[in-house]
C-alpha cells in the first residue's frame, strides 16, 4: 500500500513539462490514426438543428461571423455546417452575412470558397456578403433598427441599393433566422440583448467552449433556440446533417486529450491528501 | 502551390512551434512569436478600423458630395453632408491628445462620452435581457402535473425544482446582510454547492475549449508537413529544438530554491 501511495506522490509531483508532454500525445496520435467514436447529439444541438429545419420557406437568413482564426477550429465547423444545412434544404432560402469581429470578414470568404464548391452559389442571387463594422453592440442595434444605416455598401464596396437581393430588407424584422457563430464580445449576448429580443426574430449560435456555461442560461429561457457547445457541439451537428468534416475528426483526439487531463487531475489530487496525511501523521 | 503560400505555411508553423516552445521555458522564440502576434494584431486593428468605420462613415459624411468642402475634396460613400460629425472629429482628435502631458486632459471629454453611450446602451439590454427574462424563465412549472416528474432530456418537474431551489440558494449566498448561520446558513451552503458545481462545468468547458483549439494547431501542423508544403513542420521543428538546445545549454535555467 505504500508502494503505491509513493508511486502516486511521485505522479503528483511529476514535472509538469512530461505531463505537456503526454497531452499532446493523447491529441496528435489520434488525429494521425483517425479512431472513429460514436456521437450522439445533445439537445441543445439538437434545438439548433430543429430551429434551421423549420425555418419557413423563401426565407432570409443572416449569419453572423464573429469570431476570428484563433477560434476557428471550433466555430468554422459549425457556421460551415449551418450554411450546408440551410442550402442542402433546397427552399429557396437566401444567406446575408454580416461580421462583428474584423477578422470575421475572412472567415466568411474562406466558409463561402468552401461552400462555393459544393454548391455553386451565386452571389447577390444566392448570397449577400455585407461585411464587417466596428462597433459591437451598437452595430446589431443599429441593424435591429436601421440596417441601410449602418451598412450603405456590402464588403465587395457595391451600394445595397442595387443588390436585388436587399430589397425589402430594412432591419433585423426583414430576416426570419439568424445565426450567429461567436468566439466572445462582440456576439451572443450582443445578439440576445439588441437583436433577438427586441425584434422576436428566432437566433441560435454556435459558441467556443468557455461561453457555453454563461450562453446556456439563455437557451433555457427559450431566447437562444438551442446552442452549439465548442467542437463537440459542432461534430454533433455534423452528425445531425449526415456530412462528416473536420469536427468529428477531432473528436477522438477530444476525448483522449480529456481522459489525460482527468488522470492526472485524479493523480494530483491523490497525491496531494496522501502527502498532507502524512504531514499530519509526522 | 505558389510560393507565397508555401512561405505563408511556414511562417504559421514558426509561430506555432514559437508559442508552444514557452512550454520547455521562456525563450527567444517564444518572445518573436509573441511580440509579431500583438505587433500585426494591432496594426491590422487599426487599419481595418480606419478603412471600415472613419474613412467611409466619417470622412464620407464630412466631405460628401453636397458638402461645403466639395471644391477642396469629395468622398462619394453614399452619405449625405452631416456636420454634426465633426462633433466625433473632434472628441477623437482630443483622445490622441492624451500623449502630451500638458493637455492630456482633453481626452476626458472622449473618454466620458463613450463610456455614458455604452452605459445607456447596456442598461437597457442588460436590464431587459439578463435580468427580466431571467427572472420570467425562472418561473419554472412545478404544479400543474403536465410534465413527467423525471426526464432525461426536456423538461421534468425534478428539473424545474433543481433550478428552483438552485437559484433561490444561490442568490441567497450572495445575501451579506444576515449571518449565514442555522438553518439559514445551511441553505446558503447549498447555494455554494450549485455555484462551485456551475464552476467546474465552467473549467470543464475551459479545458475542451483549449484541447479544441490545440487539435486545430495540430492539424494545420500535419498538413504543413506534407511534401507539397516542403515538410515545412519537420524543418522548423528541427530548427527550433537545435538552436533551443544550443540556447539552453549557453543559458541554463535557475531553479529557485
Amino acid at each position: 500500500m505504500r508502494f503505491l501511495e509513493d508511486i502516486i506522490v511521485k505522479f503528483g509531483s511529476v514535472d509538469r513539462r512530461v505531463i505537456f508532454v503526454l497531452i499532446g500525445l493523447a491529441v496528435l496520435v489520434p488525429l494521425l490514426n483517425p479512431i472513429d467514436l460514436a456521437i450522439r447529439p445533445t439537445p441543445s444541438s439538437q434545438r439548433v438543428y430543429d430551429a434551421v429545419d423549420s425555418i419557413p420557406d423563401n426565407s432570409k437568413v443572416l449569419i453572423s461571423f464573429d469570431y476570428g482564426p484563433s477560434t476557428k477550429p471550433e466555430i468554422h465547423p459549425m457556421t460551415l455546417g449551418v450554411m450546408r444545412h440551410i442550402l442542402s434544404q433546397d427552399r429557396g432560402h437566401k444567406i446575408y452575412i454580416t461580421c462583428l469581429w474584423p477578422d470575421g470578414l475572412y472567415m466568411a470568404k474562406d466558409a463561402l470558397k468552401i461552400i462555393n464548391e459544393e454548391y455553386d452559389l451565386v452571389e447577390y442571387e444566392d448570397y449577400v456578403l455585407l461585411g464587417f463594422r466596428p462597433g459591437n453592440e451598437a452595430v446589431v442595434k443599429g441593424l435591429a433598427s436601421d440596417l441601410r444605416k449602418v451598412f450603405t455598401v456590402d464588403a465587395a464596396q457595391k451600394s445595397i441599393n442595387e443588390i436585388p437581393m436587399m430589397e425589402g430588407v430594412n432591419n433585423l424584422n426583414d430576416f426570419q433566422f439568424i445565426f450567429t457563430g461567436s468566439a466572445g464580445y462582440p456576439g451572443t449576448f450582443e445578439w440576445v440583448q439588441y437583436g433577438a429580443d427586441p425584434t422576436g426574430v428566432p437566433l441560435s449560435s454556435g459558441t467556443t467552449s468557455i461561453q457555453v456555461n454563461e450562453v446556456m442560461p439563455y437557451v433555457q429561457s427559450g431566447q437562444l433556440q438551442g446552442i452549439l457547445a465548442g467542437m463537440p457541439g459542432a461534430a454533433e451537428y455534423e452528425k445531425l446533417i449526415d456530412t462528416p468534416g473536420i469536427a468529428i475528426q477531432g473528436m477522438a483526439a477530444q476525448s483522449y486529450g480529456h481522459v489525460v487531463i482527468v488522470l492526472f487531475i485524479i493523480l494530483g489530487n491523490l497525491a496531494y491528501f496522501i502527502t498532507e496525511r502524512r504531514e499530519r501523521k509526522y | 502551390m505558389p510560393f507565397s503560400t508555401i512561405l505563408g505555411a511556414w511562417i504559421a508553423v514558426f509561430l506555432t512551434l514559437g508559442i508552444f516552445s514557452y512550454l520547455y521555458r521562456d525563450n527567444p522564440f517564444y518572445k518573436i512569436a509573441e511580440h509579431i502576434f500583438v505587433g500585426v494584431s494591432a496594426a491590422y486593428w487599426a487599419a481595418t478600423f480606419y478603412w471600415t468605420q472613419i474613412y467611409p462613415n466619417l470622412f464620407g459624411r464630412l466631405f460628401a458630395v453636397d458638402s461645403p468642402f466639395a471644391s477642396m475634396y469629395v468622398l462619394d460613400k453614399g452619405h449625405e453632408y452631416n456636420g454634426l460629425y465633426f462633433f466625433p472629429l473632434l472628441l477623437g482628435i482630443m483622445m490622441l491628445l492624451s500623449i502630451f502631458k500638458q493637455i492630456n486632459w482633453m481626452a476626458r471629454w472622449g473618454i466620458a462620452y463613450t463610456v455614458g453611450i455604452a452605459a445607456g446602451l447596456k442598461t437597457f439590454g442588460y436590464l431587459s435581457s439578463n435580468v427580466i427574462s431571467q427572472i420570467k424563465s425562472t418561473a419554472v412549472d412545478l404544479f400543474s402535473g403536465s410534465l413527467p416528474f423525471f426526464a432525461m432530456p426536456g423538461d421534468s418537474i425534478f428539473n424545474n425544482i433543481v433550478i428552483f431551489i438552485g437559484t433561490i440558494s444561490a442568490l441567497m449566498y450572495f445575501y451579506f446582510s444576515r449571518e449565514q448561520s442555522g438553518l439559514y446558513g445551511r441553505f446558503t451552503r447549498l447555494g455554494i454547492y450549485f455555484l462551485m458545481i456551475s464552476f467546474g462545468a465552467s473549467f470543464g468547458f475551459a479545458v475542451m475549449g483549449r484541447i479544441s483549439l490545440l487539435i486545430g494547431r495540430f492539424n494545420d501542423l500535419i498538413l504543413f508537413s506534407n511534401p507539397s508544403y516542403n515538410y515545412g513542420t519537420f524543418w522548423m521543428l528541427g530548427l527550433i529544438i537545435v538552436v533551443l538546445g544550443y540556447w539552453s545549454f549557453q543559458n541554463p535555467e535557475i531553479k529557485e530554491g
